[in-house]
């Protein structure tokens, strides 16, 4: 009895989906009710990586991030750069680490913003960040980067996706060049004298309040780690070629991993600096969040636009799930193996079923695999601990003497990290368009409030009920449903489908406002 | 001794006494004036004489009025919704819902149904409060970042419905509602002064309706749901019969706004029914200063001047720029320009005396 009292809704909503599911499948025959079911469950795997990561943002900062579509969009278009320009990457790597040089000798900047006198503070370090941002737009151009160019259809991103479709690539990836009269070295020494500028800046705007003091050994290590990046910048430098050609030489499923963990980790630092720079101030005035991530969502997908071009792009998959030639497609997980097969045929109630490996195979066991580690690292973890802690009282766990301010940085990283992890799974499945952000944004949305806000255990729910109607409404628009009072089978049309998700969060807020899984104020 | 003949420690300089209404207003008052005036003083300017202007010739003048009816529009939007978030304290995604009801119900009724204008006002303020109350139905039910979610989900629905092709013969779907009859006397190239005029008015009015309703008892309870629900439930209001009566103002408001929109613009298009068109309000409002009201107004006319002329100097670049501003905005004017006026004006006036009392 107590075990029903304490898992109420939880009993109730597997015996109501079940219950939904057994309908469903008097509409359909076995083989595309497996499928559909394995289709919702990949799109949920989807849906939840976004979802979890702004749950955790919100219960923890009470922060509503909505640009978190817009990242985990990025993520996805991220994915594609690494894996079908790693040259430009690698080109990349030289600039990125001169910038970033700048930024490590913050502690010194810090000792240096805080010695200056209080009249007129406020006014050069704006000017310093003007300054960086005029010698980036600048050098930017003139910088020997291989870039793809949206606005020239030769080179345009789709262009260079076919390119990756067919394998070819290596013959097509020309050294850059750098461009105008400067010498190399002064176009470096400039970028890296942006990172300085932009540095000194960020120092400047975070006034902190009481003394600063760096310690001798603290200058010393960021002096040393600054010299640490600028001879990596120049080893990438030395060795741009030939580091160019052995990533280009890999398999592509080596490529594909090395672009979604380097898009996830982007995605992370790019969530940390958003925190620590954007978001931190801005605490008080929680409604003002609202608009600086909304400010952020449309940037980002400006960006998108500007980079990638408007027109959608498709990510080839890689090696491991794009087989179609001999023994495919396979009959069994062994065979897929040996063969990479793009599809697997099973036999089910006597009708083959075609499951696309990536999609509906790859895609649930990652989703899996993220919330078992996520849900490890929330209960078994000492941050676990602290960051639910936070969610429940988070002045309290300040006055244990924790640093959440740090913590919130993590978790900001954390989430983002996740959406963009999310964005990277699937840019292969779901392709890239710059609408794709606000699209899942508002998916994840919906499940968090079906599953309750802040709870992890709510947002997979809901992700997967989410996902599931979504993938059962588009099959019987297709398939049509028999009701026993119409003639005629009832198709859903297509813009039934996100209406389908929405009443449903409306009905289940309205029986249950805190959600399915939701803590009760 | 009389307060009067008090050794004054202020200034040496004679005060200027001037009435209480003029302190408070006086921005606003000049800020109309001058509304009125720009017609004919941008007439006048391009070369036009008075009569030009009045007969609604094209030029320089007609285009700014046209631009400005927009900005009265979508200030009358944001004040119904600043009402609700920025007095009230509710979190609405489904705003856009508000204006939305109105801009149909009034294309519908005057082109399918065929019904006369001074009719189809009277339908839309009915439409106007029947959504509230809908939206009353789901208060009752649940509050905070919920209600925001609820209320997102049956804008959403609304905004499917009219974009389905079931009812494209009415709504138009995909492309919007088009050739809707506009009544002679408010036509919006005929006699777009007058329309302009009018429609000023109404903002004006409306805006001088909520300042009264905001200091009035009922608006003092709304501000205090806003700062604390539990403690003006203690003191024995019924909380939920405020915030309806907020909704329903804010609802009539925002489908009257909606009804102009239709008839100024050739086209309702079916972007005003989807959350982007909320947000704009939402924007709008933390542009000007969240509960200040007239910062709605204000920044319905940044929002919407700087959105027509970023987009006319920069073209494609205009959105990042937008974003980029609002990124800046919220750093660096923290309570919106209205908002921040507020709490920093006496400060601001001080160092600036200060200042030059010194040189």
């Amino acid at each position: 009895m107590e075990f029903w009292r304490e898992h109420r809704t939880a009993i109730m909503t597997v015996i109501v989906v079940a219950a939904l599911l057994g309908l469903a499948r008097l509409g359909m025959s076995a083989n595309d009710w497996v499928v559909t079911i394995l289709r919702g469950l990949s799109v949920g795997a989807v849906i939840f990586l976004v979802a979890a990561g702004f749950s955790i943002i919100l219960g923890l900062m009470d922060v509503l991030n909505l640009a978190h579509g817009a990242l985990f969009m990025l993520g996805a278009y991220m994915t594609w750069s690494v894996y079908v320009r790693p040259d430009t990457i690698v080109d990349l790597l030289t600039p990125g680490l001169l910038l970033a040089a700048g930024f490590a000798l913050m502690p010194v900047w810090r000792q240096a913003a805080a010695r200056t006198p209080a009249r007129g503070r406020r006014i050069w370090p704006v000017l310093a960040l003007a300054a960086a941002a005029l010698i980036l737009v600048r050098v930017g151009p003139r910088l020997p980067i291989s870039i793809w160019d949206p606005k020239v259809y030769q080179n345009s991103p789709i262009v260079w996706t076919q390119n990756a479709q067919t394998g070819m690539l290596a013959s097509l990836i020309r050294p850059a060049v750098a461009e105008g009269g400067l010498p190399i070295w002064l176009t470096w020494l400039a970028v890296l004298a942006a990172g300085v500028l932009a540095a000194l800046a960020t120092a400047g705007l975070g006034r902190r309040s009481g003394l600063v003091r760096t310690t001798g050994r603290a200058a010393l290590r960021s002096l040393l780690l600054f010299a640490l990046l600028i001879g990596l910048a120049a080893l990438f430098f030395a060795f741009n070629d030939p580091l160019t050609n052995v990533w280009i030489a890999l398999n592509s499923n080596w490529r594909f991993l090395i672009a979604v963990v380097l898009a996830t980790l982007a995605g992370a630092l790019l969530g940390g600096l958003m925190e620590a720079t954007l978001v931190r101030p801005l605490y008080e005035r929680p409604i003002y969040q609202i608009m600086l991530t909304f400010g952020l969502a449309f940037i980002g997908t400006e960006i998108v636009r500007a980079v990638w071009g408007r027109t959608g792009l498709t990510m080839p998959r890689p090696a491991l799930f794009d087989g179609t030639g001999e023994g495919c497609p396979a009959t069994g997980l062994g065979e897929w193996w040996r063969n990479h097969c793009a599809t697997i045929l099973v036999t089910i109630g006597g009708e083959e079923a075609r499951i696309r490996t990536y999609n509906e195979l790859f895609l649930i066991v990652v989703g899996l695999i993220v919330l078992v580690s996520v849900w490890l690292l929330l209960q078994r973890s000492r941050l676990g601990m602290i960051i639910r802690a936070g969610v429940q009282d988070g002045e309290m766990v300040e006055a244990l003497g924790i640093n959440v301010r740090r913590v919130f940085t993590l978790v900001f990283a954390l989430g983002v990290g996740l959406a963009a992890l999310g964005g990277a799974l699937a840019a292969p499945s779901m392709g890239l368009s710059d609408a794709m952000g606000a699209t899942l944004l508002l998916g994840a949305l919906i499940a968090l409030a079906i599953g309750g806000l802040t709870s992890f255990a709510g947002a997979a729910v809901g992700s997967v009920l989410v996902g599931l109607l979504q993938q059962f409404m588009i099959k019987f628009g297709a398939l049509g449903i028999k009701l026993p009072f119409l003639a005629e089978p009832f198709k859903p049309s297509p813009s039934l489908v996100p209406a389908s998700t929405v009443l449903l969060m409306v009905l289940v807020l309205l029986i249950l406002p805190q959600g399915l899984f939701g803590r009760k104020e | 001794m009389t307060a009067s003949t008090r050794p004054g420690t202020r200034s040496a300089r004679p005060q200027v006494t001037r009435p209480s209404w003029w302190r408070a207003y006086w921005a606003m008052l000049l800020l109309l004036l001058a509304l009125i005036a720009l017609p004919f003083v941008l007439g006048l300017l391009e070369g036009a004489t008075v009569g030009d202007v009045l007969a609604n010739e094209a030029g320089r003048s007609k285009f700014m009025q046209g631009l400005l009816i927009e900005v009265f529009l979508l200030g009358l939007y944001a004040l119904s919704y600043d009402l609700i978030l920025g007095v009230t304290g509710l979190l609405s995604f489904g705003h856009a819902m508000f204006f939305a009801v109105g801009a149909y119900t009034t294309g519908i009724l005057l082109k399918s149904a065929g019904w006369p204008f001074g009719v189809t006002v009277v339908a839309v303020i009915v439409a106007g409060v029947l959504q509230a109350l809908l939206f009353g139905v789901v208060l009752l039910r649940v509050s905070g970042i919920t209600f925001a979610l609820v209320t997102l989900g049956l804008a959403s629905v609304f905004e499917i419905l009219i974009k389905s092709r079931e009812f494209a013969d009415f709504t138009g779907a995909d492309v919007g509602l088009q050739g809707i009859p506009k009544p002679d006397f408010l036509n919006p190239s005929a006699e777009r002064l007058r329309l302009y005029f009018i429609i000023l008015a109404v903002t004006v009015l409306v805006y001088l309706f909520y300042r009264r309703f905001v200091n009035s008892p009922p608006g003092r309870v709304c501000i205090a749901i806003r700062e604390n629900e539990d403690r003006a439930r203690m003191l024995g209001y019924n909380t939920f019969r405020f915030k309806l009566l907020a909704l329903i103002i804010a609802g009539i408001t925002a489908a009257v706004a909606g009804m102009f929109y239709a008839i100024y613009n050739p086209i309702v298009s079916p972007e005003v029914t989807g959350l982007g068109y909320t947000v704009d309000a939402l924007l709008i409002i933390l542009i000007g200063g969240m509960g200040t009201l007239s910062g709605a107004l204000i920044g319905a006319g940044v929002f919407r001047l700087l959105d027509f002329y970023l987009l006319k100097w920069f073209g494609e670049n205009a959105a990042f720029l937008l974003g980029a501003i609002y990124v800046a905005l919220v750093i660096f004017v923290p309570y919106g320009i209205v908002g921040t006026w507020q709490r920093r004006s006496v400060a601001w006036r001080r160092a600036w005396r200060a200042r030059s009392g010194k040189q």
